[in-house]
């Protein structure tokens, strides 16, 4: 079967200074799938994610969307071409509410006045659509809790029907029905017909909610694993145990 | 969660920002008693609008510069260079008074953008540059005043901060067009909170219940007609308050209507996530500025109208009484909260106190100690319900 993958990344690098952070990545990323981006602190998961939202442009490499060539050069342009984005370090306004936060930077308006009654409306369905506990669209951001937060954060990519979410480290720092909740979003993003790219630390999360692993270790590309490949496996992979070679483009790749 | 909030809910969750509403009440109630009832009198109330106006213009301006988490220290100087250039083009050159006001305000915008530069594109905090902006405009207000006092200005450029719309309608010894005016204005604000209950209503939030809001409606609308009622039996309507309350409405819809607006609280909340959003700071940033030197120099035109000429020293440590507004009035220290209404009233709180120790012949020293300690009050009270908000969550 050869599907062409929503996103494809070739031989993407990226150095700062004499820094190679990330050196000739590959990742394929299908529609209704949640693909689990990990390695240790600096294997470059989060230097991928932000090639992948326009937020830094790769020294080399090819992205893809559906087979077509593209030039993601700022979040815009990401935004435009259906990849939304959660960073890690919570893009959110603390004294913004819930529908002013999802629309920040692409307002809706009419006469050029806030059309903030259509943006509650819009704010209202997506909240209804992940099921989400959010009292109410105008809720401030500061009365919601981590977790919350954290939903507001997921349901603003929703804005603009994207087709490509990216999640860095979105279950960070929250408590443990908090991460369930957060879980239980990313498999409705993926239900939604989303490709998702979900980076995170912990093994656990990752396992819960991923179609495929992919480890990143020192910039490069370490293994690729199914849902349920062992821990032992995945953690080996991470720590650089077992060494892979650079996967072929489909189908996993074996131990050296 | 009920959809109706009882008045002791409603007080205390709005604390922060009734507070200040009663504060005023309860600073215009103690002045009255202590000014045996001269603070409220027509003459004396017309002149706190004359008296204080600038102050307010320029709080418009440097509420939107804090809530976008800056400062600026150059509004003072700025009002002097403006009033210079229009005394210039108007006593000197023998202008019309009109070539005048657009020669200030095309030098605030100047400023303005010089200013934005500085902040927005270089990336020099607001502090420095404004800090600069203070010695920098101060001085060429003395190169183009040669040093000197610049008066008087024509009749026309006068009124602008003396004239009053009087007798359109008539009225005896009470000004019918005042009163007319400010029942618009009253009907124009029962409206507009009736729409924004309806809103809230339909999104399930909290409101007030119907016989409170309607309290609220009535006593605003009281104290709006007894202010029109007083300024229509000394000289009518002030021209400055008309420039004052179209600004004011304008910059309650940019600030709460406009993209601009939400971006500027955005940047102001947190500036990476509006960065990261897709905001584009920068530009926002620059036009904050911009902004704000258009407003300077409308108060610098209104200064010089109002003290008839310019002097080299006019303007100085109005700076300080604008932010102070801001701030009595619950703009945050760190940015990202405010309104235009709110330093409205905090410079009216400010504008009372000062009037009312004057009448009551209070010592400048001792009336500056005063000053100085309501302002660290407010903003410790500020400061008090965050970090009770921030204990609750």
């Amino acid at each position: 079967m050869t599907r062409v993958p929503l996103l494809s990344m070739r031989g993407i690098s990226k150095h700062f200074g004499a820094v190679e952070a990330i050196a000739g990545v590959d990742l394929d990323v299908h529609a209704h799938e949640v693909v689990a981006l990990v390695g240790d602190n600096g294997a470059g998961k989060s230097t991928l994610a932000k090639v992948i939202s326009g937020v830094l442009s790769p020294d080399v490499g090819l992205i893809e969307l559906d087979g077509v060539p593209v030039t993601i050069s700022s979040p815009s342009v990401a935004h435009d071409l259906g990849i939304a984005t959660v960073f890690q370090d919570l893009a959110l306004c603390d004294n913004l509410d819930v529908s002013a936060n999802l629309f920040l930077g692409r307002e809706i308006r009419t006469a050029g006045m806030l059309d903030d009654g259509r943006m509650e409306e819009i704010t209202r369905q997506i909240l209804r659509d992940l099921t989400s506990r959010i009292p109410t669209a105008r809720t401030k951001l500061s009365t919601l809790s981590a977790g919350q937060r954290q939903s507001v954060a997921i349901a603003r990519t929703l804005i603009g029907n994207p087709r490509l979410v990216v999640l860095d480290e979105p279950t960070a720092a929250l408590s443990v029905a908090q991460t369930a909740e957060v879980l239980t979003l990313i498999e409705r993003l993926r239900d939604l017909g989303l490709g998702v790219i979900l980076i995170s630390h912990n093994m656990n999360d990752v396992r819960a909610v991923s179609d495929r692993i992919e480890v990143l270790r020192h910039g490069r590309n370490n293994g690729s694993f199914g849902a349920t490949a062992s821990y032992e496996a995945i953690l080996a992979a991470i720590t650089g145990a077992t060494h892979y070679d650079v996967p072929a483009h489909d189908g996993w790749s074996t131990p050296r | 969660m009920t959809a109706v909030a009882g008045l002791q809910e409603l007080f205390t969750r709005n604390l922060r920002q009734s507070g200040i509403y009663i504060a005023f009440v309860a600073i215009v109630g103690l002045f009255a008693i202590l000014t045996n009832g001269m603070l409220l009198s027509p003459g004396n109330m017309t002149n706190i609008v004359l008296q204080y106006s600038y102050i307010l213009i320029l709080a418009i301006g440097m509420v939107i510069v804090i809530i976008g988490g800056h400062i600026d220290l150059s509004v003072g100087s700025v009002v002097a260079l403006t009033g210079a250039v229009s005394a210039v083009v108007v006593i000197r050159a023998g202008q019309p008074w009109w070539v005048g006001i657009l020669a200030a305000l095309a030098v605030g915008l100047l400023v303005g953008a010089w200013q934005g530069f500085w902040v927005a594109y270089v990336g020099i905090p607001a502090f420095i540059v404004t800090l600069a902006g203070m010695l920098l405009f101060r001085g060429l207000t003395l190169q183009v005043l040669n040093n000197v006092s610049l008066s008087p200005f024509p009749p026309e450029y006068q009124r602008v901060a003396g004239g009053f719309l009087n007798g359109f309608l008539g009225g005896q010894g009470i000004d019918v067009f005042t009163l007319v005016i400010a029942a618009i204005a009253v009907v124009g604000y029962a409206v507009s909170q009736l729409r924004s209950r309806r809103g809230r209503i339909k999104y399930r939030q909290t409101v007030e219940t119907m016989p409170l809001f309607v309290l609220r409606l009535v006593l605003v609308g009281a104290v709006v007609m007894a202010f029109a009622y007083q300024l229509a039996r000394s000289r009518g309507l002030p021209i400055v308050l008309i420039i004052l309350g179209v600004l004011v409405i304008a910059y309650t819809i940019v600030t709460t209507k406009t993209v601009f607006g939400r971006h500027v609280y955005a940047i102001g909340g947190n500036l990476s996530a509006a960065q990261l959003s897709g905001v584009k700071v920068k530009r926002i940033n620059f036009w904050i500025f911009v902004n704000m030197g258009f407003l300077a120099a409308v108060a610098g035109v209104v200064y010089s109208s109002r003290s008839n000429g310019a002097q080299p020293a006019a303007g100085n440590m109005f700076e300080l009484d604008a932010i102070a507004a801001c701030f009595i009035g619950g703009a945050s220290t760190t940015g990202g909260v405010g309104r235009v209404t709110g330093a409205m009233v905090g410079g009216l709180i400010m504008g009372v106190m000062s009037n009312g120790m004057q009448l009551m012949g209070v010592d400048q020293s001792v009336q500056q100690v005063i000053k100085g300690l309501v302002l660290l009050l407010a903003v410790a009270f500020d400061i008090f319900n965050k970090r009770r908000v921030g204990a609750s969550r």
